[in-house]
């Protein structure tokens, strides 16, 4: 079952290691809940504050989660050294978007996805039946953030460690000019985002978007 | 179109469906005192027994498969709940060798379970949701969801997680684990056992002899605190709430409450005064994780199937190891007795303040 959306706002970053400036200080201003964030939260938080999305329905997704926190738990566990009560709450998928709600005070419908290499296929394909069904906006995210020491001895596949791409979507009236999403994906971004950073990528070159998605 | 649940198949350190329901009702918990993950201190674990996880995962489902009207899978959907994938498999590797080279990365993630099942089933399509312990919860809004709007005649959700050391160790972390079996909703009670599980429920929009409907499914997020629940209640008082209104039901038609009841101080504390705030008729509560331990994401799936065999059965569960309850205006029953049961509600609450309610109702 096919449906269209319309996009409203679109946008995508990503940096070989690190990302300087997600705009930190100013999104999160409050310096004990800045420091707390991990490094998805602070890149969804930035395509969040870029797209203009402030409060409402989200589909987040991520293929490999909460690398960072995951690699410091298991760094705890071998090196016998105590567990970082942080570290454990922030290793959950859903850590980023929770790290929103808290901040904005979002206590509406959040999912989290996370399917391999199709997650954002699949956050698109929820963010529409999420729209079809409230008839809302909705704000479909996905980012990775594998900047961990020693990725090289299992990454051979991404060359931007830190990556994310955010849209706003919602419901179309109806189908006139919809088009089906180009595959155009940036070399050396991690397959997981392909979807969302194609749909950017038509949306840069056509603001007034209206895409197709399959259900 | 409604949605029905038309098989399942499960395991958990309880064993499969029938055994878990014998236990429930005699009161019997499947959780052992265990030091496999932490040497120096012993804790309860819902441990189950197998060879290689992703082989009885396979197996459930295959069992699901040859209980249904399908001949295959090749026109449904499937949608996973996990909290953790394949991090047992890693921890393994790394454990051992101290670097990540033999880490499969494909391995790693929560895509392993899709994928281990597409390769074995050939679904015509995948979804992985991951909200931490309301994560098979989940898949039954997406479902549901879906098939109202006629996207799919088939789904399969499918709840699953194995132990791995990172969640015990976290938990433990975070002082929750209980080194005893858990005791939901007790004055003096420990904390939560960590366990295994996985479920698997094929929804469908033909009803069959035998089914049961997905009435209603309810979200919200508390916005509050990224472990601890809202004091107040207000989220999952909302997600109940809204699971009712979906399943067009009025407070007074819930006959048995089948709790999150993790056996915290906080989330039983929270459940409780929800539970106590929302429904003025009192009916039956209880958490069944006091026989099986916290499946995690496996959990909604896990207890979906519960809330099943409690209306087919028409036998409330009672409370295991009840002495005396911290909330004494909620209705926690000691003892199994029978009543016609129509409609259930279920709790999945998450980290992050993730809440999900799913109401489960016999077929009208």
């Amino acid at each position: 079952m096919k449906v269209a959306v319309n996009i409203i706002s679109a946008k995508k970053i990503y940096a070989k290691q690190k990302i300087d400036d997600l705009n930190e200080k100013s999104i999160v201003p409050k310096m004990m809940m800045r420091r707390r964030l991990t490094r998805n939260a602070k890149i969804m938080l930035y395509l969040a504050d870029s797209c203009g999305f402030r409060n409402g329905k989200i589909i987040y997704g991520s293929a490999f989660g909460e690398l960072g926190a995951t690699v410091g738990i298991t760094d705890a566990i071998l090196n016998k050294t105590p567990i970082s009560p942080t570290l454990f709450q922030n290793s959950v998928y859903n850590s980023a978007p929770s790290y929103f709600s808290l901040l904005n005070s979002d206590k509406d419908e959040i999912i989290t996805l996370s399917n391999g290499m199709k997650t954002s296929k699949d956050v698109l394909k929820c963010a529409a039946l999420q729209s079809l069904i409230s008839g809302e906006s909705i704000f479909c995210v996905v980012t990775e953030s594998l900047d961990i020491d020693r990725i090289d001895e299992v990454n051979n596949c991404a060359h931007y460690l830190e990556a994310g791409a955010g849209v706003i979507l919602q419901i179309a009236e109806n189908e006139n000019g919809a088009k089906e999403l180009q595959s155009s994906i940036d070399e050396g971004v991690i397959a997981s985002l392909d979807d969302l950073i194609s749909l950017v990528n038509m949306y840069e070159e056509d603001k007034e978007l209206k895409l197709f998605i399959e259900l | 179109m409604k949605t029905y649940i038309n098989n399942y198949a499960s395991r958990s350190c309880a064993g499969n469906t029938t055994e878990l329901m014998n236990a429930i009702y005699n009161k019997q918990t499947a959780i052992t005192i265990d030091n496999t993950f932490m040497e120096d201190t012993p804790v309860g674990l819902g441990k189950m027994q197998y060879d290689n996880f992703f082989s009885l995962l396979k197996d459930v489902v295959q069992e699901v498969l040859e209980s249904s009207n399908l001949k295959d899978f090749s026109e449904t959907l499937l949608i996973v709940g996990s909290s953790v994938g394949g991090m047992a498999e890693s921890e393994k590797h790394y454990f051992k060798d101290k670097n990540y080279t033999n880490i499969d990365p494909s391995r790693h993630p929560i895509s392993v379970i899709t994928e281990e099942l597409e390769s074995k089933f050939g679904f015509c399509d995948t979804r992985a949701i991951s909200t931490a312990c309301t994560s098979s919860a989940n898949a039954f809004l997406l479902a549901k969801r879906l098939m109202s709007v006629n996207a799919y005649k088939n789904i399969l959700i499918v709840g699953a997680d194995a132990l791995c050391y990172t969640t015990v160790c976290g938990f433990y972390a975070l002082s929750v684990l209980a080194t005893q079996e858990c005791t939901p909703f007790n004055v003096n009670r420990e904390g939560m056992n960590v366990a295994e599980g996985i479920a698997a429920l094929l929804l469908q929009t033909t009803a069959t002899k035998d089914s049961i409907e997905v009435k209603g499914v309810g979200a919200s997020s508390d916005a509050y605190h990224m472990t601890n629940p809202d004091p107040e209640a207000n989220g999952a008082i909302s997600c109940m709430k809204k699971a009712l209104d979906d399943a067009n039901v009025d407070i007074t038609m819930i006959d048995y409450i089948n709790a999150h009841g993790t056996g915290t101080q906080a989330n039983d504390r929270v459940e409780a005064l929800a539970i106590e705030k929302l429904f003025i008729s009192a009916p039956p509560v209880s958490s069944t994780k006091a026989v099986t331990g916290h499946t995690l994401g496996a959990a909604g799936a896990l207890e979906a199937i519960i809330s099943c065999e409690v209306i087919k059965r028409g036998i409330v569960p009672p409370q295991t190891a009840l002495q005396e309850a911290e909330n004494s205006n909620i209705n926690l029953p000691k003892e199994a007795f029978k009543k016609d049961i129509h409609i259930v509600v279920s709790n999945s609450f998450a980290f992050g303040g993730n809440n999900t309610a799913v109401v489960f109702g016999e077929v009208e």
